[in-house]
């Protein structure tokens, strides 16, 4: 039986399960930015580890959020396997592009989880993690966080 | 508010659906006055004022570029997106036959004076974008479709990150 309780249920477990995912990219994150860290100098280093801690901040969020749901947070793992090789600062910076994003989809499916007061925050989430990518890319995208498929094709005229 | 028009309209639907639902039953035989009026669904009329901040996001754009045409590359990149923001807004709104959107936001954005100057310029735009980041946020608390919330969200984080942008165009490096 699916009663209101039975709906109310159902969104609280989309709500822990999308904080988990928001959870699981802070940490790839974490981890991403140890590696492109060792690649970079001077500002870009103070840049990236100005976001390291950022993320750090966001995780500890995310954790404490689950906790008062009475959810366990998901451990990191040891290591992540990289998208590509990182051997220079221009690929540490790819890196960091591509870990922002992956952040930025993740509180995506926070802002859909349809609980009501995590919008917000994973709204605000997104433009932190937008803001970030934006430092490194030097320009901005129209949809942060969405994928291609989900907008719809410019109408035939 | 500018969102009022829009937000009657809504509700004066919203009734006239009510009344139409309470009558239907006893009416016997007698053809219905009017034909059926379109089902509002709960977000249009939320939908409808976020289109037209963006499109009041691309007269003032549009605004700065006649009058300032050595700011396009900073701020042609930035126009084209919010063009992309208002075409997938305008695709989640079925308009009924008839209704058109409030123009009030536009009309204000089209009447808006461009400030003098290259450095006042990109603060005017930075603070639209930051304005409009945080409307969006905003608003998300109202909104009954999750897709239409993502889609919010995600402009609100590009309007953010174009506010970021202007930011450091306009900051002396």
């Amino acid at each position: 039986m699916t009663g209101p309780g039975g709906a109310a249920r159902g969104r609280k477990a989309a709500g822990n399960a999308a904080l988990q995912g928001a959870l699981a990219a802070e940490n790839a994150a974490i981890f991403g930015y140890g590696v492109a860290g060792a690649y970079l100098i001077g500002r870009q280093r103070a840049t990236a580890t100005a976001y390291w801690n950022e993320h750090r901040s966001a995780r500890d969020t995310l954790a404490g959020l689950l906790r008062a749901r009475g959810e366990q947070p998901a451990a990191a793992a040891e290591a992540y396997k990289l998208p590509f090789g990182v051997h220079s600062a221009a690929e540490a910076v790819r890196l960091a592009i591509f870990l922002e994003n992956g952040v930025t989809a993740a509180y995506l499916g926070l802002v859909g989880a349809g609980d009501a007061g995590l919008r917000a925050f994973g709204a605000r989430a997104m433009q932190d993690a937008a803001i970030r990518a934006t430092s490194w890319r030097g320009s901005t995208l129209a949809f942060p966080g969405m994928p291609a498929a989900r907008l719809s094709p410019p109408r035939a005229r | 508010m500018a969102a009022d028009p829009t937000r009657r309209r809504v509700l004066a639907a919203s009734a006239l659906m009510l009344t139409a639902a309470g009558t239907a039953g006893c009416a016997s035989g007698q053809a219905w006055p009017w034909a059926r009026p379109p089902v509002p669904a709960p977000d249009v009329g939320l939908l409808r004022s976020v289109i037209a901040a963006e499109d009041a996001m691309v007269s003032r754009y549009t605004r700065v570029l006649s009058v300032r045409p050595a700011l396009a590359a900073t701020v042609s990149p930035l126009l084209r997106q919010h063009q992309q923001h208002l075409a997938q807004l305008r695709e989640r709104l079925v308009v009924p036959a008839g209704a058109r959107p409030s123009p009030t936001m536009t009309a204000r954005a089209r009447q808006a004076q461009v400030p003098a100057g290259r450095i006042a310029v990109l603060a005017y735009l930075r603070r639209a974008e930051s304005d409009q980041a945080a409307f969006l946020v905003r608003a998300l608390a109202t909104v009954a479709t999750p897709s239409l919330a993502q889609l919010m969200a995600s402009i609100s984080a590009s309007e953010a990150a174009h506010a970021a942008l202007l930011r450091s165009a306009g900051s002396p490096r």
